[in-house]
């Protein structure tokens, strides 16, 4: 479970992130949504510990994370996976090479187990058989599917997804989703990912906070957002022609 | 004077309070006041210092795995130096042989005896050529690699893909270079010396400016064994600086493909100026 309380955050004087708490729950796929500068990207790289929180605390099952000296922090992020929006895979190192990369790094194990481990990651992926494949050969889903595999290497506890479907087709996009959730529930990670598709939020929310000029406007779940008051959320979520005609449908 | 260009002043300012002195001294001494002024004001310089030392410090610090440091090393040393072999071949053998032609050309003298044009041509590639203007391409080629290979890591979240993971970025990406060329560009300025006076025979060979064997006898006359541990210091404080600076550089880009291409550029840049500086100041130090 991870904890955001109090959380602010300002750039040069300007908020950015406004007094946000919400919790994130284990077994589950928490969705971070809200428009393009809104805040949700800043929220996560606080919650990675990328950025340093100005004022509140990020609680890692009941570790207050940003309080940690640099040592400690490493502990907790060797059990953190991060899916980049591009993807960023190491250009220089073939698919393999990335995914055995982090258990290089912070394992001792032989190297017939970490190539057994890479092939296990890869085929829950889908990607089986691109083992020598450098990222340039690579398309769009298939970086997102190996970074994805790079993510759940070394078996981590929470997973951090930025974008996950960004410059993806409808059709990946829901299977990127789909593995998303099938990986949090089969491994039972804390698991947040930004997003503004809305495809993601009714496929795979099984929370849902909406951010909106860097403050937390609602949460709940994707079954309880069509239904929702709030009408910054309705602003955002059905602001397209076809998703207002839906709504009224579903009013009448 | 105010010029005005597409109806706007461009230098109304820059004359406004210089009265009574060359408009041409005006310009350029109030460019390079705005200049420092700037920076001081803005405390640019202090806060680049100050970051650069703070990377260095995360830099030289512990490796976490030892053997993964190791692998990079000797990947950047296949990067770095070995692919530069090429280009310090070419420029040594034709700077030896340009040095031996003009000390020739410029020596026209009875009374100099011609070995001294191969004693010029060795002692110039040994103090000067193959450590500075060979540590000055370097800086070109070397410097401008290393700061778009991290600036794109960086922009590409590559680098933060690393700090996610628990990896020091800064440590692993950058001390295995610095390594890496401490410890071969050293060998390169041994190479460009020996091919440089190489060069200069081959020009004695084909043009006769003087005999080979007189050039030979200069290369071997009053040789001076320290001239050649001085040029392997400065080269060693050089590759330290090609590679921090532009490492530096690379580091902290942000944005896209034009603050990258910025950041090479600067890399080059600042090696450039640095090499020219600890030049002058390491020559000071051990010759004097």
């Amino acid at each position: 479970m991870i904890e955001v309380v109090h959380v602010s955050k300002y750039f040069d004087n300007e908020p950015v992130l406004k007094d946000i708490s919400v919790t994130f729950e284990r077994g589950k796929t928490n969705l971070v949504i809200g428009q393009s500068g809104s805040g949700k990207t800043v929220l996560l790289k606080c919650i990675v510990g990328l950025l340093d929180v100005d004022e509140g605390d990020i609680i890692y099952d009941e570790v207050i994370f940003n309080k940690l000296n640099f040592g400690d922090k490493k502990s907790i992020r060797k059990e953190i996976g991060m899916l980049f929006q591009g993807g960023a895979l190491f250009d220089s190192l073939t698919v393999e090479e990335n995914i055995i990369y982090p258990m290089d790094m912070f394992t001792s194990m032989t190297t017939e187990e970490k190539i057994e481990r890479a092939n296990f990651c890869l085929k829950r992926v889908n990607m089986v058989n691109s083992n020598h494949l450098y990222p340039a050969e690579l398309s769009g889903g298939m970086k997102k599917r190996v970074a994805i595999a790079r993510a759940i290497a070394l078996n981590p506890k929470y997973l951090f997804c930025d974008e996950p479907n960004s410059g993806l087709d409808p059709k990946t996009s829901i299977v990127i989703d789909n593995l998303i959730r099938e990986l949090t529930e089969e491994f039972n990670m804390t698991t947040i990912v930004n997003t503004h598709d809305m495809n993601s939020v009714m496929e795979i929310g099984s929370k849902v906070v909406f951010i909106a000029n860097g403050m937390k406007c609602w949460e709940g779940t994707n079954l309880e957002i069509l239904h929702s008051d709030n009408q910054v959320l309705n602003d955002f979520i059905f602001a397209n022609s076809l998703a207002r005609h839906v709504k009224n449908t579903m009013k009448n | 004077m105010v010029s005005v260009y597409k109806g706007k002043k461009i230098n109304e300012g820059i004359t406004g309070s210089w009265h009574g002195v060359e408009p041409r001294t005006v310009r350029f001494s109030q460019i390079i006041i705005n200049f420092i002024s700037r920076n001081l004001q803005n405390m640019g310089f202090f806060f680049h210092v100050g970051k650069y030392f703070e990377l260095m410090l995360k830099v030289f610090t512990k490796p976490e795995k030892g053997i993964m440091y190791y692998r990079q090393t000797v990947r950047e040393i296949e990067a770095l130096g070995l692919n530069s072999v090429g280009i310090v071949f070419i420029i040594s053998v034709f700077m030896g042989a340009v040095i031996t032609l003009q000390t020739a050309y410029n020596t026209e003298n009875p009374f100099l005896p011609s070995y001294l044009i191969g004693l010029g041509c060795r002692d110039s590639m040994i103090l000067e050529f193959s450590s500075t203007m060979v540590a000055l391409i370097l800086a070109g080629k070397v410097g401008s690699n290393i700061a778009s290979e991290l600036g794109t890591m960086r922009v590409t979240e590559q680098i933060d893909a690393l700090e996610i993971m628990g990896v020091n970025s800064a440590s692993y990406l950058i001390l295995p270079k610095i390594i890496a060329c401490i410890l071969i560009f050293p060998l390169l300025t041994l190479f460009s010396m020996i091919v440089g006076v190489a060069g200069g025979w081959l020009a004695v060979l084909f043009t006769h400016v003087i005999t080979p064997t007189d050039f030979v006898y200069g290369i071997q006359y009053a040789f001076i064994p320290f001239y050649i541990t001085y040029s392997v210091i400065k080269m060693v404080v050089f590759a330290f600086l090609i590679t921090s600076i532009s490492s530096y550089h690379g580091y902290y880009s942000y944005g896209g493909a034009l603050e990258v291409g910025i950041s090479s550029t600067r890399a080059v840049v600042h090696s450039s100026v640095f090499i020219l500086l600890f030049n002058v100041i390491l020559t000071q130090l051990i010759l004097s």
